[in-house]
């Protein structure tokens, strides 16, 4: 008998950039056995790794610091919500806060830090809603939304 | 031309470590205080040195030939040099005078020490997933651990027996758990360089536990798995793939734990 949706995943991972490429594999490939298009599926490929990446960069002060992502599969949309455990740096809740509002900000960073907040944009430019949140022990969580692109029909029940 | 700022640090959070960041440039001219800093760190420091480089300007031939010197010194301390951060310009440089060849180049410090800890600590790592009792879900599940392996350098053909055993479980646990209960498969692997370890764990179904429990035993328990024996064929597959093999039944679920060592 097949569970009927939502259907909630949870993932928890190392801290290890090595994991990237199977953690966003196994969203597309769960996105596209939930009946969402090839094309849904690959951008959402392309969130999970700029988020993830992100993360880990930034969110991973320690060595054995995990990664957690809580997975929803909707009918109409996927929401994705991703959590490190953060570095307390007000540098980064600020880069997450401008790139989430989409302001147009230079951060006195190296060149690297300049690639991130372009990954953070294309987060937002693929997704319908974006928003995070750090608690008081600087856990930190990205939250995603996609919706089903115009023209791309749930599958008849 | 701006000069060359060296600072040495043990690398935050991990002691095994000698980070030193090197601003500026490098132009085999500040030789005499490198090889005053590494003569340091080989004498006092722990002997695996990541060289944060991505506030380093130049970087010429010259100074490489120094740093494949200290990397010399350092490996006959059972150590080594590597090389972090670098920009895309520096590495390509580096790429075309065969320095990828001596020296391993990660994009970040933490990179570098996490393939430290892999290689000569054995470092071992834990991923937990849970995903929906639904036999679509198991191609993406055998997927992502077979990815996980091969990403962490076994082999093709190591990965895809593992790969299998993911698959055969997985099915397994799906086909025979109580579907109804609203409850997910839960796999956690945990993998170092010489073993992969996976516990699948899903709720019983109390109509198919006695049936399982005698299956399992029969499989378990007999030297050779049959062939010609119709029910339990994926459990004897796990088996003959496996280097360990247990079963626990609970009212809280049934749980299957399989060890396969590296084989290539």
């Amino acid at each position: 008998m097949n569970k009927s949706q939502p259907y909630n995943l949870e993932l928890t991972f190392p801290g290890d950039i090595d994991y990237i490429p199977a953690v966003r594999k196994f969203v597309a490939e769960t996105l596209q056995a939930a009946n969402f298009s090839p094309k849904f599926a690959y951008r959402s490929e392309i969130v999970v790794d700029e988020i993830c990446y992100n993360a880990i960069t930034y969110g991973c002060q320690s060595l054995d610091a995990e990664i957690t992502i809580q997975f929803t599969i909707h009918e109409d949309r996927m929401e994705l919500v991703v959590k490190d455990p953060g570095r307390g740096e007000d540098d980064d809740r600020e880069r997450l806060k401008h790139a989430v509002e989409g302001k147009q900000v230079q951060f006195p960073t190296r060149e690297q830090g300049k690639k991130e907040k372009l990954g953070l944009e294309i987060v937002k430019m693929l997704s319908e809603e974006l928003d995070f949140e750090i608690d008081k022990n600087n856990l930190t969580s990205v939250r995603v939304v996609r919706r089903r692109e115009g023209g791309e029909k749930a599958p008849a029940k | 031309m701006s000069e060359l700022k060296v600072e040495v640090a043990g690398a935050a959070e991990y002691p095994n470590t000698t980070l030193v960041r090197l601003k500026g440039p490098l132009s085999g001219a500040e030789q005499a205080e490198l090889d005053r800093v590494f003569e340091n760190i080989i004498q006092g420091h722990p002997p695996f040195v990541v060289a944060e480089m991505s506030e380093t300007t130049i970087f010429t031939s010259s100074a490489l030939g120094n740093f494949m010197n200290y990397r010399k010194k350092l490996v006959e301390r059972n150590g080594d040099l590597v090389f972090a951060g670098l920009s895309l310009d520096i590495r390509s440089l580096l790429n075309l005078l065969g320095a990828n060849r001596i020296f391993r180049m990660y994009n970040d410090t933490q990179t570098a020490i996490n393939a430290y800890r892999w290689e000569k600590e054995h470092l071992r790592q834990a991923t937990h997933l849970s995903f929906p009792s639904d036999l679509k879900f198991v191609p993406a599940v055998r997927q992502f651990v077979s990815r996980i392996t091969k990403q962490k350098n076994y082999g093709s053909r190591d990965s895809f027996r593992i790969e299998t055993i993911v698959d055969e479980v997985c099915n397994n646990a799906v086909e025979h758990g109580n579907n109804t209960a609203g409850r997910n498969v839960e796999l956690t692997m945990n993998i170092d360089r010489e073993r992969v370890e996976l516990q699948v764990t899903n709720a019983t179904n109390p109509e198919k536990v006695d049936m399982l429990r005698e299956m399992s035993k029969s499989v378990l328990n007999s030297p050779q798995p049959s062939l010609e024996q119709k029910r339990g064929r994926g459990l004897a597959l796990i088996k003959m793939l496996s280097n360990d093999l247990r079963i626990g039944f609970s009212e809280e679920g049934t749980s299957v734990h399989v060890t396969r060592l590296r084989g290539e």
